[in-house]
């Protein structure tokens, strides 16, 4: 029998009986539209946050010192670093040379080193005192987006701190441009004047938003002076060291740079004589991939949970196959004495189970469809149509059908004729 | 067609058949029979004498127990099962007393089922089946489900589909069985012109006055061959029979040759 035949006796058999066939791939589009919904969103969720993170985060490289296991060739970020890591992950050691000789590297725009200054943990307005992390940095580290108001301090610049909308909001009262706070980074309290009020400063390792809860001072002078030091190997003095610092590059360039910053601290650095571990350098593009490996990670895990809707579907196909060979043994017979083989048999009715699981695949994809755009819509993420999703999807139908229909038409090609002939 | 042979189209030779049922039951005891091409054979017997078990082999749907069964040429025994599907199919026409038809075809598509297997294309298959249901009366009656037809007129598919791929053998169980006095006379003719257009049948029928539109009645009972008598055809209701359907009939088989 030519398939094509084989086709369309199948599905003469199937819209027989619409109501049975109906019923029967209920399972199978439950299964893989759950597929296909936690794909889509989980695909649209990877697509929108790996998306906006390479928007404002793709040409930076990041610096940290130490074995930081950042590496996207890991299984995910890794572990913490292991307990006699610490030491090398947290010591300060990238010196105010290091930063100088980062700037003349080719493709470099900016440096943007940052650090906390460990003394100054809170902050004074209007006799108001709240804990608050105070940042060293540098200017570059406000893009023209990021400023709210007022304007970006100067390198070198005293007695000024930029506060991100979100800190300046901790005060009650009007805490704006041209007040003033008071902060103690030594022995001395210091007055300081809000110049400019941000939403969020580039060199923080706060991929996915972070909170943003910040102020920020000029590294010169105040970490210069308050900040942690190393004696600089290459210039024989003690320099203000930083933990980590990121480097704007060239967006065309970033690979090359990052190689380049790589071979810096592996040759003639500071930092990598006086760090033990070394340092770790990183573009943001490796981890970008991190995360979305990770998020692809998670979406093929919770959608291996549809499998299991798909597991009770293909019983279903089976139990009702099996229902259809026996109501149908006389068929059988009757196709046997007119020429039929056991292997046409079987592929008759082992077409109607594929038919099956790809009708249901045919229902449950356009349905998963649907949800996850709702769902989409609903978590305010761009929708992405996960196009490999739906290939798997058809062919996990199919094969439902396969493997679910098997049995059955096996059991139909082994019918015997004379029996069948006389079944009634 | 087999007419050109003289090679008898079944041969059955010592054949026995027997079933496993609690105990050994023999359903044939040593059974020799020769069917020529062209020839019309009744087998009578009561229930239980083997005349379907005879029908079985013959029909390759069965092997003997020991003997041999020659189909066509083919020593049914020796045969693959996807090989006597074949001759099933290419060879063998079948008749049943309960038509069987599939239920969910149409009268072309329940005629052109042996074609189908035989992977004729379907514009050949249904050219192929609309002829013979032309033949058989059932010119307007193409795309009818069985369900829509009388017991006569889904007889006379059974037959169109008996006839579609030219077998050199038609088997007919008790094809009168189901339906009305008048309507079995119509079958009776449509066989015994399939008969005069050069295909052996063979038809087993418990029905003394089915059996005698046959040329040859073997009578079956026990599982052996008790006798086979030569059935002369005179009477004038069989020349009147004979006479009905046979212009459409006739046509068609002069187109086929």
């Amino acid at each position: 029998m030519k398939a094509r035949d084989g086709v369309r006796i199948a599905l003469r058999s199937l819209t027989g009986h619409r109501l049975r066939s109906a019923l029967t791939i209920v399972g199978i589009v439950i299964g893989i539209g759950t597929v296909i919904i936690f794909a889509s969103f989980g695909t649209s969720v990877q697509t929108d946050v790996v998306g906006e993170f390479e928007d404002t985060a793709a040409s930076e490289i990041l610096v940290v010192t130490g074995d930081v296991g950042l590496d996207p060739n890991d299984d995910s970020f890794g572990p913490p670093p292991e307990p006699g890591n610490l030491d090398s992950f947290a010591l300060p050691g990238v010196t105010t040379h290091d930063l100088e000789q980062l700037r003349d590297i080719d493709g470099v725009q900016s440096v943007i080193p940052r650090a906390e200054l460990d003394t100054a943990t809170t902050l004074e307005y209007d006799g108001q005192r709240q804990p608050q992390t105070v940042i060293a940095t540098s200017p570059s580290a406000f893009t023209e987006d990021n400023i709210v108001s007022g304007r970006s301090f100067e390198q070198g610049e005293s007695g000024v701190m930029v506060i991100t909308e979100r800190a300046a909001a901790a005060f009650e009262g009007n805490l704006s441009v041209g007040e003033t706070v008071t902060i103690e980074p030594g022995d001395e309290p210091e007055t300081l004047e809000i110049v400019g009020i941000v939403t969020q400063a580039r060199g923080g390792l706060n991929l996915v938003g972070g909170l943003n809860n910040e102020a920020y001072v000029p590294s010169d002078p105040y970490y210069q002076e308050y900040g942690e030091t190393v004696r600089s190997p290459s210039q024989g003095v003690d320099q203000a060291a930083y933990r980590q610092a990121t480097l704007v590059a060239e967006p065309d360039q970033v690979t090359d740079t990052s190689s380049a910053v790589e071979t810096y601290f592996e040759q003639e650095s500071d930092a990598g004589q006086v760090i033990e571990g070394g340092v770790t350098v990183q573009s943001a593009a490796e981890i970008v991939d991190g995360i979305e490996e990770v998020l692809g990670d998670i979406i093929r895990l919770v959608s291996g949970i549809g499998l299991l809707a798909l597991l009770v579907g293909a019983f279903g196909i089976a139990n009702i196959m099996l229902v259809s060979v026996t109501e149908r043994t006389k068929e059988i017979g009757i196709m046997k004495a007119n020429g039929a083989r056991n292997r046409a048999v079987m592929g008759l009715f082992l077409s109607e189970a594929v038919m099956l699981g790809l009708a249901g695949a045919m229902v449950g994809i356009p349905a998963g469809l649907a949800v996850g755009y709702g769902a989409s819509a609903y978590a305010e993420v761009g929708f992405t149509v996960p196009y490999g999703w739906i290939l798997v999807a058809t062919l996990m139908g199919i094969a439902t059908g396969v493997v679910s229909g098997l049995y059955p038409a096996w059991r139909a090609a082994r019918v015997d004729p004379i029996d069948a002939l006389r079944y009634e | 067609m087999a007419t050109s042979s003289s090679d008898p189209v079944v041969s059955i030779d010592n054949v026995r058949k027997e079933y496993q049922l609690g105990g050994t039951v023999t359903a044939l005891d040593g059974v020799d029979l020769l069917f020529e091409p062209g020839s019309y054979t009744a087998v009578m017997g009561p229930s239980g004498s083997g005349k379907s078990t005879l029908l079985n082999l013959v029909g390759a749907l069965d092997t003997p127990t020991s003997g041999d069964v020659i189909v066509a040429g083919e020593n049914v025994a020796t045969l693959s099962e996807t090989e006597r599907a074949a001759l099933r199919g290419t060879r063998i026409g079948f008749i049943f007393q309960t038509f069987n038809l599939m239920p969910r075809l149409t009268a072309v598509e329940n005629v052109a089922l042996p074609l189908m297997f035989a992977e004729w294309t379907r514009s050949r298959r249904r050219e192929r089946a609309e002829s013979l249901l032309t033949d058989v009366g059932l010119g307007n009656r193409f795309d009818h489900l069985p369900k829509e037809l009388s017991g006569g007129q889904r007889q006379r598919v059974a037959i169109a589909r008996a006839l579609s791929s030219d077998p050199e053998l038609i088997l007919a169980d008790e094809p009168t069985g189901n339906v009305d006095t008048e309507t079995g006379t119509e079958i009776m003719s449509l066989l015994r012109d399939a008969n005069d257009r050069g295909n052996a049948v063979l038809l087993v029928t418990h029905e003394r006055r089915i059996a005698e539109h046959a040329d040859r009645i073997v009578n079956v009972r026990d599982g052996v061959v008790e006798g086979i008598e030569q059935v002369e055809h005179t009477t004038p209701a069989e020349t009147e029979v004979g006479a009905v359907g046979t212009g459409a009939g006739q046509g068609a088989t002069e187109e086929r040759r």
